[in-house]
This record gives C-alpha cells, sequence and structure tokens, in this order.
C-alpha cells in the first residue's frame, strides 16, 4: 500500500512532486524543461532520459495509462496541450538497463526493430524492449517458466507487439511455426549452455548481418577464476553489470556471416574462456 | 532431382521448388549470398503451392502437432496432393526437405516421401523465413504478424493452462457494479416515491419499502380506480392484507392531485424499471457469489463472498492481495486513517474492509482488535491458498472458519482452540480425500505415507513452520489419524453418499474434485483440542454427545 493516489497500482507522478521520493523527473507537469525527454542513450531513438531531481532512464509507454509491474510515470507536456507518458525503466531490475547506464553504445534495438527475446520470465523487460520498437515492430518473448509465462500473457494482453512464446529456448524448432526473422536477439536465460542455446536460435531466426545481445553471467564461464580474468578484452563491445547487478556482463555482438551453428557456439564460448 | 522445401507458416503450410541446385556443387556460403538478394533467390526458390489453416483451432491443432514433431491428416493431404507421385519400386525423382529431423522421419514413414535436413536445407529455408511475405501475394504486410501474434497466444495460453473461469476481473468488475447499482436503484426509487406522491401522498407512509412501493404504485396507478374489490390483488402485492385495507382508505381520501392518462403511463413504465433494475440486482449478486466461489472458494468460506470480493478489488487482483502481508489485509481500505495517523504519530486504525465480516461484529469491543488482526491473519492464508493452489477447494476455508469461530469462544467463555497444527493436518486429509472420492462407499484404511506428501499445502507448511517433511508422521501414526478424522466426519444435509466413515485415497480412481463443494462440511469439531490421535470409540462417543450439544 502506497499513500493514497487513487486506485489502482502504480503510482505515477501526476504532476505534484510530493516529497520527491523516487526517481524521474518528478512531476513534469511544468513544461519541457522538467521531464524532459533526451532521446537516444544506447544507440537509435527509443530510450529517453528524464532529468529532474534524479536522473532515470525512461521509455515511451505504448499503452498510455497501464503499468506493468509498479513502475512510476512521468508525464511531459508538449507545446500544443498534449501529454506524453513514460516510464521508468529500473537498472536494478533490468539488466538491458543497467548496460545502457552502464555505457553500451549501441543496443541495436530501434522503432521498428524486431526482437526475438530469450529469456522473458514476467516480461518486465520485454515491456520496455516492445516500448522501444513501438508498434511497427515486433518482440518474440520466449519463457519457459509456466508462473512467470502467465503474468508474460496477460502484459502481451495489453502490449500488442509481443508475441508470447512459452517454451524452452533450447529447442527452437518447436516454436519455429510463431517467429519470423528478427533483427537482434537479446538473451538473457541464466544457463550454463546459453551459448548454444543463442547459436541455435540464431541460426534458425537471425538474419545475416544481425545482431544480438547477451547477459552473462560470470560463473557460468568459469566459476573458479575471479571474475576480472573472465571478462577479458574480446573482439565485441562489452559493458560490467555493477553495481546493480554482481559479476554480470552485457555483451553486445553481431553475426558478420551465420557460421553453422556448432562454430557459432565454439567462437561464442571462446569469449568466455579467455 | 527436384527438391521440395516445407515450410510452416502461421498462416499455413507452403511448399517451395528449388531448381536449378546441384548440391554437390553448391556449398553453404554460395547459398547464403544468394538468399540474402530476393531477386536472385526468387529464381532459385519459387512457391510450388500453400494451404492456409481452416480456422484458429486448426492452426493452434498444427502448431501442437510441429512442436512435437509430427504429422497432422492436414499436413499429410497437402504433401500428397502437391507432391509428385510415389510410385513404389521405382526411383524417387524429387525430395522434400524439411527443418527437423523428427517431422521429416514421420512423413517418410507415413507417406513413403523422402525427406530430408542439413545445412544447405536450413540455409535455404532461412532464405524462405526471410522472404516468405514477399512470396505469397495475397498476404498483405503484417498480416502474417497478426497470425503469429493470435497463434502465439494460443499457443502460451494452452501451455499455462489460462482457465478463463479462474479470471478474478469478473469479480472485480461485479462488485463494481454491484454497489454502482445500489446507489442508482436508491435515487431511483426516491424519485419514484416522489413523482407517484404528486398523486399519492399518504403511500409513502404506508409503505415504506422502495421495492415494494414501486410495485404497489404500478399495480394502483390511477388512485381513483382503488375500490374493495381490489384489496385482494392488492394483498397479494403487498402481502399484508391489513395495509391493503389502509392504503384502499387512503386512496378514498387523498389530497393528491389527478394524473392524465399520459402522466399515469409514464409513472407506470419508470416503476416497471426500478423493478427491474431491482430483480437484476438480486441476479448479479448471485453471479457474484458463484463466481467468487469459482475463483476464490477459501476466502469467501472464510469470510463471506461480498467482503472478499471487496478486498479482491481493493487489491487490485487475487494475486495482489495475497502477495500481501496480513498486516496489509487488515487494515485495506482504512488507508486515510492510516496514513493520518502515522503522520500525527497517533493510534493506527485496527480495521479496514474486515470489519464488515461478521466476526468483528460479535467480539466484545476490547476484542474488536484482537479479532481483526486474527481474521486478517487467516485471510491471507486463505487468499494465499486462492492464488497458488492448483485445485478449487473449500476445505481450507472452513477450517479456518473454524479457527475463527474457536478464537472467538474464548475471547467469550475462556475456551481453548485447538492447536493449529492438528487444524491444517486435518484440512490436509479432507482436501486429499475429496480428490479422490469414490462412487462406492468402502472403508479401506490405507496408512499410506505419501498421502500425506502428495498435497503439500503451502498454508500448512508455513503456518506450522515445521518442515514439510514433520506432515508425514510414520505409518500407523497416519493410519490413526486417519481413522479418526474418518470417524468425525459429519454429513451436511444435501450430501448422500458420504458417511462417517472416511473414503480413502485407491489407486487408479478417478476421481472428481468438486470445485464449488459448499455442499460439504465436514466437522471436526473438538471441543477440548485434544490430541486428535485417540482410540476410535472415545472418538465416536465424543461426537455423539457433540450433536446432542448441537
Amino acid at each position: 500500500m502506497r499513500p493514497p493516489r487513487g486506485r489502482g497500482s502504480g503510482g505515477g507522478f501526476r504532476g505534484r512532486g510530493d516529497g520527491g521520493k523516487g526517481r524521474g523527473g518528478g512531476g513534469g507537469g511544468r513544461g519541457s524543461d522538467r521531464g524532459s525527454a533526451m532521446g537516444g542513450r544506447g544507440g537509435g531513438c527509443g530510450v529517453f532520459i528524464a532529468k529532474g531531481k534524479e536522473d532515470a532512464i525512461v521509455t515511451k509507454n505504448l499503452v498510455p495509462g497501464e503499468v506493468v509491474y509498479n513502475e512510476k510515470r512521468i508525464y511531459v507536456h508538449n507545446e500544443d496541450a498534449t501529454k506524453v507518458e513514460y516510464r521508468v525503466w529500473n537498472p536494478f531490475w533490468s539488466k538491458l538497463a543497467t548496460a545502457i547506464i552502464g555505457g553500451v553504445d549501441e543496443i541495436w534495438i530501434k522503432p521498428g526493430a524486431r526482437v526475438l527475446y530469450l529469456g522473458a520470465a514476467s516480461g518486465t523487460t520485454v515491456s520496455h524492449v516492445s516500448d522501444i520498437v513501438g508498434p511497427t515492430g515486433v518482440v518474440y518473448a520466449v519463457a519457459f517458466s509456466h508462473r512467470s509465462g502467465r503474468d508474460l500473457v496477460n502484459m502481451a494482453k495489453k502490449h500488442t507487439n509481443v508475441i508470447p512464446i512459452i517454451e524452452d529456448a533450447r529447442h527452437p524448432s518447436k516454436y519455429r511455426i510463431l517467429v519470423g526473422m528478427v533483427d537482434v536477439i537479446f538473451s538473457d536465460v541464466a544457463q550454463p549452455d546459453w551459448a548454444r542455446i543463442l547459436a541455435l536460435n540464431a541460426s534458425y531466426f537471425l538474419k545475416a548481418g544481425g545482431h544480438f545481445v547477451i547477459s552473462i553471467k560470470a560463473n557460468y564461464i568459469d566459476s573458479t577464476q575471479p571474475v576480472e580474468a573472465v571478462f577479458q578484452s574480446e573482439p565485441f563491445e562489452q559493458v560490467m553489470l555493477e553495481p546493480y547487478e554482481r559479476d554480470h556482463a552485457c555483451v553486445v555482438g553481431a553475426i558478420v556471416s551465420q557460421r553453422n551453428p556448432k562454430l557459432l557456439s565454439e567462437m561464442l564460448g571462446g569469449i568466455g574462456s579467455m | 532431382m527436384a527438391l521440395y522445401l516445407l515450410y510452416e507458416s502461421a498462416s499455413g503450410y507452403a511448399l517451395f521448388l528449388a531448381h536449378g541446385l546441384d548440391e554437390i556443387g553448391q556449398n553453404t556460403e554460395a547459398v547464403r549470398n544468394s538468399v540474402s538478394d530476393l531477386n536472385r533467390f526468387g529464381k532459385v526458390v519459387q512457391l510450388a503451392a500453400f494451404h492456409p489453416f481452416e480456422s484458429a483451432l486448426d492452426a493452434l491443432n498444427q502448431c501442437n502437432a510441429i512442436s512435437e514433431g509430427l504429422m497432422t491428416d492436414e499436413l499429410r493431404s497437402f504433401l500428397e496432393l502437391n507432391l509428385p507421385k510415389v510410385k513404389e519400386g521405382k526411383k524417387l525423382k524429387f525430395r522434400l526437405g524439411v527443418v527437423d529431423t523428427k517431422v521429416g522421419s514421420h512423413i517418410h514413414e507415413v507417406t513413403k516421401i523422402p525427406c530430408e535436413s542439413g545445412d544447405f536445407i536450413h540455409e535455404l529455408l532461412r532464405g524462405v523465413r526471410l522472404h516468405f511475405d514477399r512470396f505469397l501475394k495475397d498476404l498483405k504486410t503484417g498480416d502474417l504478424e497478426k497470425a503469429q501474434l493470435g497463434l502465439g497466444h494460443s499457443y502460451s495460453r494452452a501451455k499455462v493452462k489460462f482457465n478463463v473461469n479462474r479470471v478474478d476481473n469478473m469479480v472485480i468488475q461485479a462488485i463494481f457494479l454491484l454497489d454502482t447499482l445500489d446507489k442508482d436503484v436508491n435515487s431511483f426509487s426516491m424519485r419514484v416515491r416522489e413523482w407517484y406522491s404528486w398523486h399519492f401522498p399518504e403511500l409513502v407512509k404506508i409503505v415504506s419499502d422502495n421495492y415494494l412501493y414501486a410495485k404497489v404504485a404500478k399495480y394502483i396507478e390511477d388512485k381513483s380506480k382503488l375500490s374493495d374489490e381490489s384489496i385482494p390483488g392488492l394483498t397479494e402485492v403487498v402481502g399484508d392484507e391489513d395495509k391493503a385495507k389502509e392504503i384502499v382508505d387512503a386512496a378514498k381520501a387523498s389530497m393528491g392531485q389527478d394524473l392524465s392518462p399520459i402522466d399515469l403511463i409514464n409513472v407506470h413504465q419508470f416503476a416497471q424499471r426500478v423493478m427491474d433494475l431491482s430483480e437484476y440486482r438480486r441476479k448479479l449478486y448471485d453471479y457474484l457469489v458463484s463466481k467468487m466461489n469459482d475463483i476464490a472458494p477459501n476466502l469467501a468460506s472464510l469470510i463471506g463472498e461480498v467482503v472478499g470480493a471487496r478486498l479482491i478489488s481493493h487489491a487490485g487482483s487475487l494475486t495482489n492481495l495475497a502477495k500481501c502481508p496480513a498486516s496489509t489485509l487488515q487494515i485495506l481500505g482504512a488507508e486515510k486513517a492510516l496514513f493520518r495517523a502515522l503522520k500525527t504519530r497517533g493510534n493506527t486504525p485496527k480495521y479496514g474492509l474486515i470489519f464488515h465480516s461478521s466476526f468483528i461484529g460479535r467480539a466484545s469491543a476490547k476484542n474488536k482488535g484482537r479479532m481483526a488482526r486474527f481474521l486478517a491473519n487467516k485471510c491471507s492464508i486463505a487468499s494465499r491458498i486462492d492464488c497458488f493452489a492448483d485445485k478449487a477447494t473449500t476445505v481450507f476455508g472452513e477450517k479456518l472458519r473454524q479457527q475463527v469461530e474457536e478464537r472467538l469462544d474464548f475471547y467469550d467463555k475462556g475456551v481453548a482452540p485447538r492447536k493449529n497444527i492438528d487444524v491444517m493436518k486435518d484440512a490436509i486429509e479432507s482436501a486429499e480425500s475429496k480428490d479422490t472420492e469414490m462412487e462406492t462407499e468402502e472403508v479401506h484404511v490405507e496408512a499410506s505415507g505419501k498421502k500425506n506428501k502428495k498435497k503439500k499445502s503451502k498454508g500448512a507448511a508455513a503456518e506450522n513452520g515445521e518442515p514439510a517433511a514433520d506432515d508425514n508422521p510414520t505409518a500407523v501414526a497416519n493410519g490413526e489419524a486417519l481413522e479418526d478424522s474418518k470417524s468425525e466426519k459429519k454429513k451436511k444435509k444435501k450430501e448422500k453418499r458420504r458417511m462417517d466413515q472416511e473414503l480413502e485415497l485407491q489407486d487408479g480412481q478417478n476421481a472428481e474434485q468438486d470445485g464449488t463443494a459448499k455442499k460439504k462440511k465436514k466437522k471436526s469439531k473438538d471441543a477440548n483440542g485434544e490430541d486428535l490421535q485417540s482410540a476410535d470409540g472415545k472418538k465416536k462417543k465424543k461426537k455423539s454427545r457433540n450433536e446432542d450439544a448441537e
């Protein structure tokens, strides 16, 4: 229960910066200087920065008026008196947000993109990805757990560019009928064979010249070595997810030319073992 | 040799013909290059046939079959129709490329069509996937995505067993509507009274009930037409002959003005509306009750349907209610008082919506707070069971209700309530026996320890604070406990089949779990909180004493 702000979840700031608690532009109801949305962290548009008492990254809400996991919302007034609603993206709860804040140059997820999201769980980060790609893009969200799957399906009911797939990501042939070719694969599967999973899915669904973004836990690669030794120099872009996540890194790479799955997984495995 | 490609899409099955290819000559690298360019690819691969799925249900069946690696009849007939015939003994002039080897082997088994899959096929099919929407002229852009979206949703919902009947949104909407209806019916009734009183002012004082007033007004219409002959009819409407007489007398001496026929018709119609709305309100209430029993039977049996529905709607959903701590549940609905007290460092409220359940009213003023806390704790357990249990059962709700009653007794008379662990053990056993009830009455006592392992109720484990393993006492003791609980079960009036002997778990018997089992009320009233594990005979005597006492 939070202080009374009307019924329902997600105490959005409705222009009353009450005590300034919480994050984000703190009540963007005063024109475009407060709660201003600056575009463009992490490559192309879609992700904005809200400046205020505390800065936060936000995404433009695909379904205005709805919140997915009780996150805060920020309203910005345009010159023509319309309101734009943004949802705050919490880096403590989302590895992709952490990577963006950490300074990754390009996440390849932009408006109109087609994204395959492996490890969607309850769909909290998926909802933000769906906001970014907008109504012209598509997000294929794969989750295996049934409990989380229910939340994912409920979220997908509102965000209509998300296609929920409750299936094991290890077997892309099982859901091949539901997925087209995608531009980006985002993987947050937290499984020891993440490389094989990614390679297999890429061989089915990732277009040539497509990219992938993975979140890797250090102890999946080699739990005996210290973290620093594991994540060393690579040809790909890499960002450590401290202080939001311990021993995690986010890696961005590209499929320059399609190798066969075995080779690809070796290559990916090579990242980790260096 | 011609190479066909089978491609499964969300809109339907497609068959492509790849020609001009020589596999030995081509390596995957070259194929890859030709794949990315549609013109070049289009020369190599062409659409041979396309079979759209008949309906959403058909699409779901196909999708399920594909994910298992099986071939459906529709796929089979599609292939046989569009591929050249397979002749026995002759050399086959074509091959079919598929992505999945399982499907391929199944197809080959049934139809003898030679299938193959490999890197080469894989590359070609990647190209097909990339350019698919261009191949099919009839498909507009976005159609394929819509098909994928619909199919994805139905596939996923089937996986998570999305039960439409257990959607708590209906209850939230119903309770809102109920409140709105109440207000509206009240305003309309007031309006009828005022309006009709222009014509017949005395009626307001005689008939005080809103619904009855509307009925009477509708029946009487023009008061000058009232006479002694209409008394029987009026008695039927009002239910009381004296009142009917009063009405007729008052009508004769009334000082209200006359109304023209048109006006009377209007009043009549309005009164009819009010009555209809009242009827509807009643039906809505029944609907709410039945929905509550579907989605939250334990909560409903513990505090009643209306209060339970209010709690759910206040929290936002059943899941939200289950997630919040019991202290929150206690003061749900009293937020204004709560935060005011917190700000001014005063006393926080003791109860919120919970206050409207009957238990708080029955407690003495000193104990209201304690009862509220106790009740909130039990409600929290009930809501969690409802939210996360797979089967719908009211057993736990009833047991919890008994605990609340016992606690009330304790405050009133000092009667010590039963220990929680015993009650919960009871509840688990009845829940399991309900699982596997049988048509014939058998009295087997199968002291199988695994029974307790099966239905591990979260509530019980959490309540007892003991490891779940403790729930599994030795086989002998278990047998005794079951026997005892058997002898204590009483029949509720409507239940025909249940005997005092418990119906025990048997192997392989189909069980019909009664979802809305309000009919069964197994009371194991244990007046002095004695240990359940005592001899049968003593229990039986006790039971009959209890029966007498009631």
